[in-house]
């Protein structure tokens, strides 16, 4: 665990500059191997880029919009660099309907453009499983195997290792430049990445010891995991049939 | 290759979602098993670890007997510009909420500080919300805390919301967050 970085009268958040660090590694992958899926380099890019500011405002103004009286006491603070207030939510909301927006007008292919910003997604797992090591967010269960962590007062399961190690995995198994990718029918790359992600949870969740419950002690997440791996397999099995039929 | 055969394809999808569903029955949380906020730690969903420490004119504070109130434990030091920099706001925000039951303690690392300088710094800044002086480090230690400013905002259930290490965070940060605190049931 390491959240701060001390620099001189600095106190630099690690798992931000992680992320920074993530955005801007799994962007440059992603420009350079866009144009195989039949996305130019420079739409691709804009594209994360737009969605990102979008990002940014939206989940600000969500802040905003539920605290008006302390804005309008404080107007500065809307535009402060404060990441405090930021909401996440209201972050992904607006930059989805502006992604979104902005494949229209440039009438991007959905399933090319998902398998293109693929290898970015496959860099902020990784991104966002290191940013809880240095965090300590996304901790583990208690323990005594020997590989156990000393974190929050208690011996852990090393859950951030886990997590950063399958998000290794599946950005080797997925890495963008492999031939079997390049082949494959629109969609199934980026179906692929998600199912093996939403597998990755499934069964990574099991040694988490913030998992959010649901009655009889189910963990949310696995649920959403096994929904979301179910929907993926069912995408590809899709996407083959009708190349199938399409070929046949 | 595996995408070329539908009837294997099948298979394996199916052996999947059941592993997967069984894992899930099996995974289940026992009783305690996740956090909850029983455990104290200096993060996020924990308990605020309780320490004791003395006011200036020599009284005692203990975190757990505020149990019931919202409030903000602020790590800071006479030398530290940012906490110079984000008291204003504090001072000003524990003023409009001191009345809804919020409060804010405000912890001199004294271990790190001159008790002259922070006594000068309190009455130069005008702090009116309790000061405790942390001559032993001992809330240091216990809050692990790493960098000047530190400040955890605690709900009224003892339990730590939200953790900004580093400043200034503006009034308009401050605000909501107490707000948010305030929300809390």
């Amino acid at each position: 665990m390491f959240p701060i970085l001390q620099v001189g009268p600095l106190a630099i958040q690690v798992p931000g500059l992680i992320l920074l660090i993530g955005i801007w590694l799994g962007l440059s992958l992603a420009e350079k191997t866009a144009p195989q899926r039949g996305i130019p380099s420079n739409t691709l890019y804009n594209l994360v880029f737009f969605g990102l500011i979008a990002g940014i405002i939206g989940a600000r103004l969500s802040y905003v919009i539920r605290y008006p009286n302390i804005f309008i006491d404080n107007p500065a603070s809307i535009i402060s660099l404060n990441p405090g207030l930021l909401d996440l939510w209201g972050g992904a909301v607006t930059a989805f309907i502006v992604i979104l927006i902005y494949a229209q007008r440039k009438k991007l292919a959905v399933w090319q453009t998902l398998d293109a910003l693929t290898p970015f997604l496959g860099v902020m797992a990784l991104a966002i499983g290191l940013a809880h090591a240095a965090s300590g967010a996304a901790f583990g269960f208690e323990t005594d195997l020997p590989w156990a962590i000393e974190l929050w007062g208690a011996q852990r399961h090393p859950s951030q290792i886990y997590e950063t190690l399958a998000a290794v995995i599946i950005l080797i198994i997925m890495w963008p430049k492999r031939s079997i990718w390049k082949t494959t029918e629109p969609g199934i790359y980026f179906l692929t990445f998600f199912a093996f992600s939403a597998a990755a949870h499934l069964f990574l969740e099991a040694f988490r010891g913030d998992s959010v419950l649901l009655l009889g002690g189910f963990r949310s997440a696995q649920v959403i995991a096994w929904a979301a791996l179910a929907f993926s397999i069912w995408g590809i099995y899709r996407l083959q049939n009708k190349d199938r039929t399409a070929s046949g | 290759m595996l995408f070329d055969n539908p009837k294997r394809w099948l298979v394996i999808a199916v052996l999947v979602l059941v592993l997967g569903a069984a894992w899930i029955l099996v995974s289940k949380a026992p009783p305690g098993g996740t956090t909850g906020g029983g455990i104290p730690a200096p993060h996020e969903g924990f308990l605020a670890p309780d320490f004791s420490l003395a006011t200036a004119s020599g009284s005692t504070i203990t975190l757990s007997e505020l149990r019931g109130r919202p409030l903000i434990i602020n790590l800071w030091a006479s030398w530290c510009t940012p906490c110079r920099a984000e008291m204003p706001a504090m001072e000003s925000v524990y003023n409009q909420y001191k009345d809804q039951g919020f409060t804010i303690l405000g912890v001199n690392v004294t271990s790190q500080d001159n008790p002259t300088k922070a006594a000068a710094f309190v009455e130069e800044m005008g702090l009116t919300f309790p000061i405790l002086y942390d001559a032993q480090g001992e809330a240091s230690r216990l809050y692990k805390s790493s960098a000047l400013p530190t400040s955890f905002f605690v709900d009224k259930n003892g339990v730590i919301q939200r953790v900004v290490v580093g400043g200034p965070m503006s009034e308009a940060l401050l605000r909501i967050r107490v707000e948010e605190l305030l929300e809390i049931e």
